[in-house]
């Protein structure tokens, strides 16, 4: 090769590597175009961030979904929706990425109390607006919303009472309850026993269960019970909970307090008595799956459609007689209401939030608003009347290509291509959803039994300071990887009950007093909201 | 003496033929071991989702046989778009990264360059520092290369690692090859092209198969610096089909943590549809590795 | 006294000449490398821009980062994420962990793939050689969410491993809840993982090894066995030194993603490593500044531990990564 040509090799590497640099700035799209409204000022196009949790099989963009099809057509704004790629813990690093770059949509929806420094922080950085002064003039329908339920507002309000984003509701408590106890309904009925609810009956069962061969293979093979210690069932029967709760504004630390160590007795025993899967520390959802459909779990805590319905579907063919049912939370005394189960907040911190760079404020928030009018309402919930719903006795209903569908596609899937109401968005989400949703009786039947519990003791959505947050997490890292290895130790009795106190000594060396501290400081403050 | 030889000769043979049964049996275990969990895979992705949930242990077989969980896979059209975004940040994104290395590498192997030493000691030093991803990110923003297929391919155009290596084997060729070709007036580039390339053919092979085998196999980036799908590579879109299905990732679901999840096959038949292409890379490279390579120039 | 003052002088000399020189060396030595100084543009301008342009990010291992207030805007807290890493109470079992996963590694998961490339190299069938290497590379492209799953599958106790142990009366024992089986577990997958892939470059050295060696070895009466150690090992020995060298250094360094996947409160003892933490921590709230000094803290043990193997190295086998 002549020197020449090694040398025009090399430019052109160079040139190459140069201009792909260069070269591209103009082709560049920022995530805003210049060109938001039409000759008359009319806004039409709206850009907007939003992690999209739909099934990808059937929607690619939010633009699929008919609902914002039907809005487009008419409100004549296009919406360009900003999907990051991926699972949960990428979102939060997209998220924080847009924050760093500074280059902003108009619309952010994401779940704004997992924001690292919480939805205040970013208010104060001008990353986004407070739109307590707008909502009564440009947000008619959510204000009257809000106006209407007081503890939404509360929970949707941050400590100094700013108003942040269009938030996602769930308006009934059949909508904030869904896991709980599952336990084989045919194993009970074989073995003549009645459904347990307290700590001592479901001792019964669970030795029942491992000793009368209810699966009926003539081996001992089957696993009564696969706890989930980190959950409020069995512990919530002694009034506490595995985490920080309240009692009447006082927060506290479950692992530290005497009941913690009454339920890790009982858990033991059960362990030692082989009532508890052996290796229920490895068990992971797969292995979950084996047993259940394999004949050998007796009892586990899951979820209403992910787990209840999903084993009953499986099972269908294979196994006629395999029911499972949704039991109540146990207690220690028969007849008790239980004390904890599983509860959300109406708010769980999924807002729509408008970026500081945002220059239609008001044709934003009036757009974003049609949702929480009555007809939006429908429009979220139900999607398109005709298509994907029918009004029967003035109350809207699933039409059966949702609920049936031909293509065989699961509910929640056919549903996608018309409204967001299986996950989550800015509106209010309707009960007529889940009474639809869970289309078993066994479905039915679980949530009302899980969601019959007191529930005062759990937490409100409070939120710690950017200061605390960063102390808190620095603390309970190390609290949490201790506790839970103890936990387990304790419960297979690798480590004996009497070295409780050093256990709870341990976690006090470790910092939970200061944890308990600032978690108080954040209840009050929301209580002063 | 001539005996002792002969008798070396015979127990050397002996050696030889116990040493040739040893390795053949070591390979065949190796073998087995390591063709097992691509088997497993591959008969997952052919079983039937009910009974496969349920299974313990090992596969001989597909349990039942479907092949449902490949229509699930296909039936997205956004696979076939990654397809042929992957087959070109392979293809575009190797031979830069080839280019690039091999200027790198042999410049970095020359003896009687001055600025040797600390070139290559910035270079190394940057496998450890870096300015995280924050600024990283920002980089590629204020380049505009954000959502653009550059953001693939030019961020990672040279890895140290393959540098090195590549250097280390040019280094191997004698000096003295290189010396007769500059008596005759060779300049670095003929040197380059002439001899060096010709006799590192299977250390190309090798990075051939390293660069386009992460380009294959990255999604991360592509995360971070891509919106728009239509530039999603493989992985990315198989990620999300795996992911966006997970019961751990839609918590924020309007049910709490209440999900369907995805059916196992469907998990493994994404396995196979994104491994058996790259797969054929290999065997189109191996005839590099025969030995001899070497002498075979040395004799020219 | 005479050939001293001789010496000095003679030195002088020299130094007085380098002096002199500096800035026509520089020339001289541009002039005659001017074609490898223009290969070396593109290499090092990537160098520049990707690696050392977004270097200024290092400084957030001292500030307290916030990515609404920018690089600049964030307030330096100087070595607070340090102090608060050492003072972690489990500072010392993660470094334990580490540097035992790591070591564990450097004995057994890196020599594999040489040791098997040199037996690879004596099967004389080049059909079965390539069969043989085709399948032995296949683990490297399973994801690591199914090579857990399958080793969760087998190692559970109702699994494979127990059923084969228990033939031989061995008791059934769930080896992923045992803090005691988890290195060996990560260790020997992490084998079973590489050990095909890891072969390809010792392979494409071994290419390079002139064959009237052995030739010349087999005319000494040499076996099979001391032709792989008096002849191939040799050859190769740049690249494994080389390799040897980069593995030192990140010896403070262990993935966290199969270890995130492996372990369990019950095995933490011994799983938890460095990586694992940060990530653990990390998901609580993106922590940058405090993740980032962690970071700096291996890199700077890991480039020191790199530095002083190469010195070493160069010393005594005159192989140098500069």
């Amino acid at each position: 090769m002549k020197p020449r040509k090694c040398f025009v090799f090399v430019t052109m590497i160079c040139m190459f590597f140069l201009t792909a640099l260069t070269g591209c700035t103009d082709s560049k799209e920022t995530s805003k175009n210049v060109k938001q409204t039409d000759e008359n000022g009319k806004l039409v196009e709206l850009s907007y961030f939003v992690p999209n949790y739909g099934p990808t099989t059937v929607i690619k963009d939010y633009n699929d979904i008919a609902a914002y099809q039907v809005l487009e057509r008419e409100t004549g704004i296009h919406v360009d929706f900003q999907h990051p790629a991926s699972d949960s813990d990428e979102v939060t690093q997209q998220f924080n990425l847009m924050m760093a770059s500074g280059d902003l949509p108009d619309v952010i929806e994401y779940i704004w109390t997992n924001a690292s420094g919480g939805p205040s922080k970013y208010l104060e950085g001008g990353q986004i607006i407070k739109l307590n002064k707008y909502i009564k003039k440009y947000a008619p329908n959510l204000s009257r919303v809000l106006k209407e339920h007081p503890d939404w507002k509360k929970q949707i309000s941050t400590d100094d009472g700013s108003i942040y984003g269009f938030p996602f509701l769930r308006s009934d408590p059949e909508l904030l309850t869904s896991y709980g106890p599952i336990i084989r309904k045919d194993w009970l009925d074989k073995l003549n026993l009645k459904i347990p609810t307290t700590i001592d009956e479901w001792h019964n069962v669970l030795k029942a269960f491992k000793e009368k061969d209810p699966n009926g293979n003539g081996k001992a093979d089957e696993i009564p019970l696969l706890p989930a210690l980190t959950s409020n069932a069995f512990i919530g029967a002694w009034g506490i909970t595995p985490d920080f709760y309240q009692v009447n504004g006082k927060v506290k630390y479950g692992p530290t307090e005497p009941e913690f160590k009454a339920f890790l007795k009982v858990m033991h025993q059960w362990y030692k008595e082989g009532l508890i899967d052996k290796g229920y520390v490895a068990t992971d959802g797969k292995l979950q799956d084996a047993k259940v459909t394999g004949n050998k779990l007796g009892a586990f805590m899951g979820y209403n459609g992910g787990s209840l319905g999903r084993y009953m579907g499986l099972m269908k063919e294979k196994n006629p007689d395999f029911r499972l049912e949704g039991i109540p939370y146990p207690t220690l005394q028969k007849g008790e209401k239980p004390i904890v189960g599983q509860k959300d907040s109406n708010f769980n911190g999924v807002a729509a939030a408008i970026s500081g760079d945002n220059d239609h404020v008001k044709q934003t928030m009036k757009w974003l608003d049609r949702a929480y009018s009555d007809k939006g309402h429908l429009l979220f919930n139900f999607g398109v009347e005709g298509k994907s719903y029918k009004m029967v006795d003035g109350k809207p209903k699933y039409t059966k290509k949702i609920t049936d569908n031909p293509d065989g596609l699961p509910m929640q899937e056919a549903l996608a291509k018309y409204v967001r109401v299986a996950w989550s968005g800015p509106f209010v989400q309707d009960k007529g959803y889940v009474e639809q949703y869970y289309q078993l009786p066994e479905q039915k039947t679980a949530l009302k039994n899980w969601s019959n519990a007191k529930n005062d003791i759990l937490l409100p959505p409070i939120t710690a300071t950017p200061e605390e947050s960063k102390q808190l997490s620095s603390i309970m890292n190390d609290i949490n990887t201790y506790r839970e290895t103890m936990v387990n130790k304790f419960v297979m009795g690798k480590e004996p009950l009497s070295k409780f106190d050093s256990f709870v000594k341990t976690l006090k060396g470790m910092g939970i007093e200061k944890a308990v501290k600032m978690k108080q400081a954040a209840l009050d403050r929301y209580n002063k909201r | 003496m001539v005996r002792k030889k002969k008798k070396n000769h015979i127990r050397s043979g002996l050696g030889d033929m116990t040493f040739n049964t040893i390795n053949v049996l070591i390979m065949i275990v190796l073998m087995l071991v390591t063709l097992y969990p691509f088997l497993y895979v591959l008969f997952s992705s052919f079983s039937d989702a009910g009974l496969l949930s349920q299974h313990r242990g090992i596969l001989w077989k597909p349990l039942g046989f479907s092949l449902e969980a490949y229509k699930a896979v296909f039936d997205n059209p956004m696979v076939l778009i990654g397809y042929a975004n992957t087959i070109f940040y392979v293809v575009v994104g190797t031979v830069i990264n080839l280019a690039l290395t091999i200027l790198g590498a042999y410049a970095l192997s020359r003896r009687q360059l001055m600025w040797k030493k600390p070139i290559m000691l910035g270079i190394v030093f940057t496998m450890f520092f870096s300015g995280g991803l924050v600024p990283r990110y920002l980089l590629v923003h204020d380049l505009g290369l954000l959502d653009t297929r550059w953001s693939l391919i030019l961020p990672t155009a040279i890895s140290v690692f393959n540098l090195i290596v590549m250097r280390t084997s040019f280094q191997a060729i004698p000096v003295s090859l290189e010396e007769s070709a500059r008596i005759d007036g060779a300049n670095d580039f003929t040197i380059l092209f002439r001899i060096v390339l010709p006799l590192s053919l299977p250390v190309i092979a090798v990075m051939t198969l390293f660069y386009g085998v992460s380009h294959w196999n990255s999604y991360f980036d592509a995360m971070i610096f891509l919106r728009d799908r239509d530039l999603f590579p493989l992985q990315l879109v198989l990620r999300t089909i795996l992911i966006t299905n997970d019961t751990s990732s839609m918590t924020v679901g309007s049910l709490g943590g209440d999900t369907y999840r995805i059916s196992e096959t469907i998990k493994y038949a994404v396995i196979i549809v994104a491994t058996v292409p790259i797969l054929f890379l290999y065997p189109f490279l191996q005839k590099y590795f025969v030995k001899g390579v070497m002498i075979g120039s040395l004799k020219e | 006294m005479a050939s001293i003052q001789l010496g000095t002088r003679k030195e002088k000399a020299t130094r007085l000449i380098r002096k002199a020189t500096f800035r026509e060396r520089v020339v001289k030595d541009f002039k005659r490398n001017k074609y490898v100084y223009a290969m070396l543009l593109p290499v090092v301008a990537y160098f520049l821009i990707f690696h050392y342009g977004p270097m200024y990010g290092v400084q957030i291992a001292f500030k307290n980062y916030d990515v609404t207030k920018g690089f600049l805007g964030s307030p330096w807290v100087g070595f607070e994420h340090f102090v608060e890493f050492f003072k972690s109470y489990y500072f010392w079992r993660l470094i334990r962990n580490t540097l035992l996963l790591s070591l564990y590694s450097l004995i057994f998961v890196f020599p594999a793939p040489i040791i098997f490339a040199l037996l690879l190299n004596e099967i004389r069938n080049m059909k079965f050689k390539r069969l043989t290497q085709t399948i032995t590379y296949l683990p490297h492209f399973i994801s690591l969410v199914v090579v857990v799953g399958i080793l969760v599958d087998f190692l559970s106790p109702q699994g494979l491993i127990n059923q084969i142990l228990s033939v031989f009366g061995v008791d059934v024992t769930n080896y992923l809840q045992e803090a005691g089986w988890f290195r060996t577990i990560f260790i020997s997958s992490e084998v079973w993982q590489t050990v095909g892939w890891g072969s390809i470059i010792y392979l494409a050295a071994i290419t390079n090894v002139n064959p009237q060696l052995y030739e010349a070895a087999k005319i000494d009466g040499a076996g099979r066995f001391r032709q792989i150690i008096h002849v191939t090992i040799p050859g190769i020995l740049p690249t494994i030194t080389i390799l040897f060298i980069l593995q030192l250094g990140s010896l403070m360094t262990v993935g966290y993603q199969k270890i995130i996947l492996l372990y369990n409160p019950l095995t933490y003892e011994t799983a938890d490593v460095i990586s694992t933490y940060i990530y653990r921590k990390g998901i609580l709230d993106a922590s940058y500044s405090y993740s980032a000094a962690i970071g700096l803290f291996d890199a700077v043990i890991n480039f020191g531990i790199l530095v002083l193997a190469n010195r070493i190295s160069k010393k005594v086998g005159e192989t140098s990564l500069w």
